[in-house]
């Protein structure tokens, strides 16, 4: 009784479109004022101390900030080049490199659309120059972008490191791996297929070409080496870490790039101007901008719109903690988790069911969402069938991506169906077998743990532990 | 017809397998033979209610009406529990306990009262060691390291008298910023050094037994006047007798676990010279003065003579 | 005018709040690891400062559309049923926010009553705290105002911020670009229509 009131209310107050936040809290205390005697004060407490409580979620709005500072259209861009300089001269080299390009994108961003939106814009456009067909182009990027919640830093990890107290930074570790491979996953169908279908390549444009867009494409790479490098490197927690990337993120957009704020256009070096000089004249200038920043209409837009999002997550997260909470004291979990024992279902079985449910889910909902409705319940039951939390974690982001591409609400969908400018029908279409793949993918990653947990554990080896 | 039982929520913040979480089990059982249908207690563990900085308040809005946080936490509620956070004032287990059960430690479970709480009991973990990065056999070697504390004005001032540098971060986070020497120490008992896995990310272990780390179980003076006299006896011996259980758990745990860290040979255990302790109790002695005002001398005198 | 103003103190505050956040923790890295220090109030301090940013940002949220939420089922209707259908959800909306208003109210005035501090500074608990019922009733007003819009016909539904629609805009701010400096593969970013 008490489990059907509390979700069909959920799902109630979902359908007729409210804020996914207030859904949550509003069948939790319509819960809670049914079927307990909890003061609404005491349900006051509980939303305050989900705000103000839980210091390891300051992650998500740091690594947003840093995202959006990161996120800036010069980044992408600076990537792009990089990555065509790579791979562009093998056959389906441009396709390749866009691959690559949302790779780098995705270790930079925490987010799948905005790879999409980042690489595609320039991308497909380009490969549907160079004699690639469009909806193979669409099609690769659309799939390559749902890398940015694979690839560190991801908020999708946060959200579910969040929903589930497991290590944020070893939950980072562990999609290295499936990331980078899941990449090469689609190079190699991409090769393939440029060999029957004769697609072309460009030329190489030499190693110091290479080694030039490298280096520029550097500033923004840097950021993941600064995260878990700060982090394994004794200087900062998980939370600190995301924090020095917020103002990493700053100073290489703001002053190392320059694509926006105070300092945009001004140059590095002046033609014919002193190194000594440029690097006077450089330091002056950064110590102005620093106080003009805060002025700065595009500097306080980036800031504003972390901002949003950030809040507007921390909103559903502390919502969404309410409505853990009522799960736990209504025993829900324990409820679904011995019914679904009952089945005697094997780890094996249970993960089949759950990759249905999450797939479902993703069709309808956005990853953050499903996370923090669904992984209270799944979590309970996977430690008792002995599957590994960061294993679970891995396999639930993948779906994740998955939905990322699945109608009617599919983000990398969206932002494809924008960039191309083409229908729905048209974008699915184009996404359908690069979706197979993502599918087998998907099986790979769900009964083959060492893929996600070889690094984490392999790091926590290297230091003897 | 007959009254509804009267409803105890224990909320705490440990594992069931802990002594704390045994005691509170062990308090249900009791209470469920010798009180049934009149009482009926269940026992929340895990954060599952509240945290430990919430379940005060939760429980002053009559949301909970039992936890048992640790005795740092009342430092806002009462200055004079404070006097449990001083190092070393107590040389032993045994000495805490004669203290407790004294006129005075008794006396102080009611210090909270104008806050609308009521202390019932003391509840025992041990007492506290010291870990690091370095070996730690002197005051000088904690000079200028950091080690997390929990959030008190007298462990902040007990690890600044050493010239350490005190740290206050979130429980979650701890483990990372040791195993990663962001930061280099910590103080804890041996139990809670074991069970949270301190001891495989510290390489040193100090058994200088500084200072205790005990929880006190409170409850609302609303709740606590609400009931019947003889209820609140029954109901007060109940919990008497599970403390008496959790302590005796938390004694056999303390030292198992300190046999287990040992064997483990992950984290080496260091012992004092009779010398070298005495340049810490020196060292760290300023502090009790720092205090004295707030606790009361007369209260730490009471506790130093529990050690004779 | 003061409208204006109003805006633009709320987006000033709630970016405030988020960049204090941030930089309070990397001081917090930059003296540990550069200085063997500590900020004592560090931790009490950004954990609030969060509080305030989440319970002053909801209503800001409202008002300019930040929540996200399923429209996809209220979209496929008539205009007429949906805007029935999001008046309800405002209704329910409000429901919410008197609820926790109520609360709030309570928890506030005890520990008002109680009289404790913070654990780190010298300054009344319940004054940070007040921030629960300051964000509620910012959050009634903003549904109130919304609401209103549904009722004259000026707004249908939520208007949720819509990640894709973000992500758009800096494919839109790429495409701007892209012809200057990208000699390789951009020259003909039309041509992919
Ligand atoms: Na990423
Ligand atoms: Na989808």
């Amino acid at each position: 009784m008490t489990i059907a009131v509390l979700f069909i209310t959920l799902f109630g107050c979902m359908l007729i479109g409210m804020p996914i936040a207030v859904a949550l809290g509003l069948s939790s205390v319509t819960t809670i004022l049914l079927f307990s005697n909890d003061s609404l004060a005491s349900i006051a407490l509980k939303l305050f101390e989900a705000t103000s409580e839980h210091y390891t979620l300051l992650a998500i709005p740091f690594f947003i900030l840093s995202s959006a500072f990161l996120s800036t259209g010069g980044v992408a861009k600076r990537l792009i080049n990089f990555a065509v300089d790579s791979v562009g001269h093998i056959r389906g080299g441009l396709a390749m490199a866009s691959v690559m390009a949302c790779m780098l994108f995705a270790a930079v961003s925490g987010s799948s659309p905005a790879t999409v939106a980042a690489i595609g814009t320039i991308c497909i456009a380009g490969m549907v120059r160079s004699g690639y067909p469009q909806s193979f182009a669409a099609g690769v990027i659309a799939n390559a972008g749902t890398l940015g919640i694979l690839i560190p830093p991801s908020i999708v990890m946060l959200v579910y490191a969040a929903a589930t107290e497991v290590s944020a930074s070893r939950m980072f570790m562990a999609g290295f791996i499936p990331g980078l491979m899941m990449g090469f996953i689609l190079m190699i169908a991409i090769y393939i297929v440029a060999r029957i279908k004769g697609l072309p390549s460009q030329p190489f444009p030499g190693f110091k070409a290479l080694a030039k867009s490298g280096v520029i494409a550097l500033g923004g790479l840097m950021l993941i080496i600064i995260v878990l490098g700060s982090i394994y490197g004794g200087v900062a927690s998980p939370t600190e870490a995301a924090a020095v990337a917020a103002v990493y993120g700053y100073f290489i957009a703001v002053m190392g790039y320059r694509d926006i704020g105070p300092m945009k256009g001004m140059p590095w070096k002046h033609e014919g101007e002193g190194v000594a000089a440029a690097s006077v004249r450089n330091l002056f200038q950064m110590l102005v901008a620093l106080p003009k920043s805060v002025f700065d209409p595009e500097v306080r837009k980036v800031i504003l719109d972390a901002s949003k999002v950030s809040m507007m997550l921390l909103f559903i997260i502390a919502n969404a903690m309410l409505f853990a909470h009522v799960l736990t004291t209504e025993r829900i979990p324990h409820t679904i988790a011995s019914a679904i024992m009952e089945w005697g279902l094997p780890a094996w079985g249970f993960l089949i069911v759950m990759n249905i449910l999450l797939l479902i889910a993703g069709n309808f909902m956005e990853p953050s969402a499903i996370l923090l409705i669904m992984a209270p319940i799944l979590f309970p039951i996977a430690m008792q069938l002995g599957i590994d939390p960061i294993h679970l974690g891995i396999i639930m982001v993948v779906n994740m991506e998955i939905g990322m591409l699945t109608p009617p609400v599919g983000l990398n969908l969206f932002v494809t169906a924008g960039i191309t400018g083409q229908n729905m029908i048209w974008v699915i279409k184009a996404c359908l077998p690069w979706l197979c793949l993502l599918l087998g993918f998907l099986m790979l990653i769900t009964y083959v743990p060492q893929i996600s947990l070889f690094l984490p554990e392999y790091i926590d080896q290297l230091k003897g532990y | 017809a007959v009254a509804a039982p009267v409803e105890i929520k224990f909320s705490h913040v440990v594992a069931e397998n802990t002594p704390k979480g045994q005691m509170a089990i062990k308090f249900k059982e009791l209470v469920d033979e010798r009180l049934a249908g009149k009482v009926e207690v269940s026992v929340f563990p895990n954060s599952q209610l509240f945290g430990d900085n919430k379940v005060l308040e939760a429980m002053l809005l009559g949301d909970v009406q039992m936890a048992a946080p640790s005795l740092s936490k009342f430092q806002k509620y009462t200055k004079s529990l404070q006097i449990f956070d001083l190092p070393f004032l107590f040389k032993d287990m045994e000495a805490v306990e004669k203290f407790q059960q004294g006129p005075d430690g008794q006396k102080l479970l009611s210090s909270l009262k104008k806050k609308g709480l009521i202390g019932l009991g003391y509840l025992h973990n041990g007492m506290k060691q010291m870990s690091a990065s370095n070996p730690l056999k002197v005051p000088s070697d904690a000079s200028g390291k950091k080690f997390r504390i929990m959030t008190s004005d007298v462990l902040q001032a007990q690890f600044e008298a050493v010239d350490a540098v005190p740290l206050k971060k979130p429980f979650s986070e701890v483990f990372t910023l040791l195993q990663t020497q962001a930061i280099d120490g910590q103080e804890n008992t041996w139990s809670n050094i074991y069970s949270k896995k301190f001891f495989e990310v510290q390489p040193y272990i100090t058994e200088t037994n500084h200072g205790v780390l005990d929880y006190l179980v409170v409850t609302s003076t609303e709740f606590w006047m609400s009931l019947d006299d003889d209820l609140r006896t029954e109901i007060q011996k109940a919990l008497n007798d599970a403390i008496v259980y959790g302590n005796g758990i938390a004694a056999q745990k303390g030292d198992s676990d300190k046999q287990l860290i040992i064997d483990s040979k992950r984290s080496e255990v260091l012992t004092l010279t009779a010398e070298e302790r005495q340049q810490w109790v020196e060292a760290m002695k300023p502090v009790w003065k720092k205090f004295e005002d707030e606790i009361g001398a007369d209260l730490i005198k009471a506790a130093e003579a529990a050690n004779n | 005018m003061i409208k204006r103003v109003v805006s633009q103190f709320e987006e000033g505050f709630l970016s405030l709040l988020l960049v204090s956040m941030t930089l309070l923790v990397f001081a917090e890295v930059i003296a540990r690891f550069g200085f063997n220090a500590g900020i004592h109030w560090a931790q009490e301090v950004t954990l609030l400062l969060a509080a305030w940013f989440v319970l002053f940002g909801a209503s800001y949220g409202v008002k300019v559309g930040a929540h996200i939420g399923v429209d996809v089922f209220v979209k496929m209707m008539p205009p007429g049923t949906h805007r029935f259908f999001t008046l309800v959800a405002i209704a329910l909306c409000l429901v919410y926010c008197g609820l926790f208003l109520y609360g709030s109210w309570i928890y506030l005035s005890k520990m008002k009553m109680i009289g404790i501090e913070l654990e780190d500074l010298p300054v009344p608990k319940w004054i940070p705290m007040s921030i629960l019922v300051i964000g509620f009733v910012l959050l009634i007003f903003r549904f109130l105002q919304l609401g209103w819009k549904v009722v004259k016909g000026e707004a249908d539904g939520f208007h949720f911020a819509d990640e894709a629609e973000e992500s758009m805009e800096l494919a839109k701010e790429l495409q701007e670009t892209a012809l200057g400096d990208e000699p390789s593969i951009n020259k003909n970013t039309k041509e992919g229509k």
